[in-house]
């Protein structure tokens, strides 16, 4: 089967529905509004014009619909499966498509004319742990485009979200206090916003061919600079997705600028250049949880002696975190290979940092990274940046480098 | 009765209604409603003019379809006017633009509403 890649475009819609989504579902909203327009977001993502949430009730085994829109007379419906097949697709755990051929349809047929009134093309069943909480299912594309991949590997990101709103819901009612145990479904709902991400940051860098994973690298380092700084972990995890993406911009700029080995004419300089305000311009109209995001992309190229583009800001005007990205984007710039020259050895690397203290960076930023890497060396326990070095480093050349640094 | 808090008017016998941002709430389906109250009075053109929203989301997309399919039920027109880039761009991903003609401003949609007549 042929499959589209998604668009930019599509992507960011999706990523910037993923935000809103999971802020409805955070937010003090009364549950009956939260579901709805959880209902109208995933409807919305898959331009689906019929969509339906039932809910599981597992005392009388039925599901019953809790909201639904683009469906005439809903109420009063209830369906039943039998516990054979309730099993089996808790074991599933995947949207299902109404036209495919999975062998998971033979337990789908008591139900399947239900279904067809609702115009129901994909179904996914709603699960939390190994507890069904409920069912959702749309119709077709309104754009008459099939469903791909991609579009079930959102809607299981988008069903995840829902599951756990239902789930937190019948808690609730239940007034049971099951804190830590929801704490641990969100994790792996914020793994999968993770993983949305991650794919992007793959697309970026496959931009350019010599910069396999520099994306995650980047977003590595920042984040293991972050921790050595003493952000909130919070922080931490805001400069993960900013690393993620600071060089998302560069989807606009021409693959043959960002491959070229022989020197760039000034236009495509200027190109190169407009990476992270194009870069900016594209994050500031996606809602995420951390407000820093589009800002550190922006300023992630200035140099704290004000050379650097494209605002030309100087030391404290540039914000921390984009700081800290402009310092890791160039130590791994330099530790790996590019087509011109081959990687140079980490020594190497933070002498040249070093010799551009207070030109192009802030000198505590680059005394607090050694002093990180010097904490990975020594503890060994989950190394986030001498995991990608691919050299053994000594502690007292380490040690060596943190002499004699300058003074800010 | 047609709801006061959506910013419309009626020209001839077309309806001419403001999305701005509320479109992208759950309040944006007071359009529908006020859809709603024109087809029960058997009117049946629409323009929807895009020229106040930022850019559209989700919940956007999703009232904006469930209008579209309640004035083809009726067999009504409808025209869209007025779209940034930004959302020309999303239309154009959803197959909005595929089904429904896009105009400049709402007054070109206006006449050709009723150039169509
Ligand atoms: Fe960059």
């Amino acid at each position: 089967m042929m499959e589209k890649d998604p668009t930019v475009e599509r992507f960011l819609f999706n990523l910037n529905t993923l935000g809103e989504l999971g802020e409805e579902i955070c937010s003090p909203k009364d549950f009956n509004s939260v579901i709805k327009s959880a209902l109208y977001m995933v409807m919305g993502s898959f331009f689906a014009s019929k969509g339906i949430i039932f809910k599981y009730d597992p005392l009388q085994k039925i599901f019953f619909p809790v909201v639904s829109k683009g469906i005439d007379n809903m109420a009063g419906i209830t369906l039943r499966l039998s516990d054979e097949a309730i099993g089996a697709f808790v074991g599933y755990n995947k949207p299902l498509d109404l036209k495919g051929s999975s062998p998971m349809l033979s337990y789908f047929s008591p139900v399947r004319t239900e279904f067809a009134k609702f115009g129901a093309r994909i179904v996914v069943f709603l699960i939390v742990g190994n507890e069904l909480i409920g069912a959702l299912s749309i119709n077709d594309k309104f754009s008459g485009e099939g469903y791909t991949d991609y579009d079930f590997q959102l809607l299981s990101i988008m069903s995840q979200h829902l599951s756990y709103s239902l789930h937190n819901h019948s808690l609730l009612v239940k007034l049971m206090h099951k804190y830590t145990e929801n704490k641990e479904l969100y994790e792996n709902l914020r793994q999968a916003y993770y993983n949305t991400i991650h794919s992007f940051a793959a697309a970026i860098d496959a931009k350019d061919s010599y910069t396999k994973d520099h994306s995650h690298r980047v977003s590595a380092y920042c984040s293991a600079l972050a921790r050595e700084m003493g952000w909130a972990e919070e922080d931490i995890e805001g400069i993960r997705v900013a690393g993620l993406l600071h060089d998302i911009g560069k989807l606009a700029v021409d693959k043959t600028i960002i491959n070229k080995s022989s020197p760039l004419t000034k236009f495509e300089l200027g190109e190169l250049y407009s990476h992270p305000v194009v870069g900016y311009e594209i994050l500031s109209k996606i809602k995420f949880p951390w407000e820093s995001i589009p800002m550190m992309t922006r300023n992630h190229h200035e140099k704290v002696d004000g050379n650097g583009y494209p605002d030309k800001l100087k030391k404290s005007e540039i914000p921390i975190g984009a700081r800290m990205m402009s310092l890791v984007d160039a130590f791994d710039a330099m530790t790996t290979n590019r087509p011109y020259r081959s990687r140079r050895s980490f020594a190497e690397a933070i002498n040249e940092l070093k010799n551009h203290c207070n030109e192009q960076f802030d000198t505590d930023i680059a005394h607090t990274f050694i002093t990180a890497v010097r904490k990975e060396v020594l503890e060994l326990n989950s190394p986030s940046i001498i995991l990608h070095l691919h050299e053994l480093l000594d502690i007292t050349a380490i040690d060596k480098l943190l002499e004699h640094f300058p003074k800010t | 009765m047609i709801n006061q808090h959506i910013n419309y008017k009626e020209i001839d016998n077309i309806v001419v209604l403001h999305a701005e941002n509320y479109i992208n709430k759950m309040e944006g389906e007071n359009l529908e409603k006020v859809c709603d109250a024109f087809l029960a009075k058997r009117t049946y053109k629409f323009v929807i003019d895009f020229s106040g929203t930022d850019i559209i989301n989700s919940i956007g997309i999703s009232i904006l379809i469930g209008i579209i399919e309640k004035i083809k039920e009726k067999k009504g027109l409808v025209l869209f006017s007025g779209l940034k880039k930004v959302n020309h761009d999303i239309f154009d991903m959803v197959g909005l633009s595929k089904h429904i003609p896009l105009l400049k401003t709402e007054e070109e949609a206006v006449n050709r509403m009723k150039s169509g007549q």
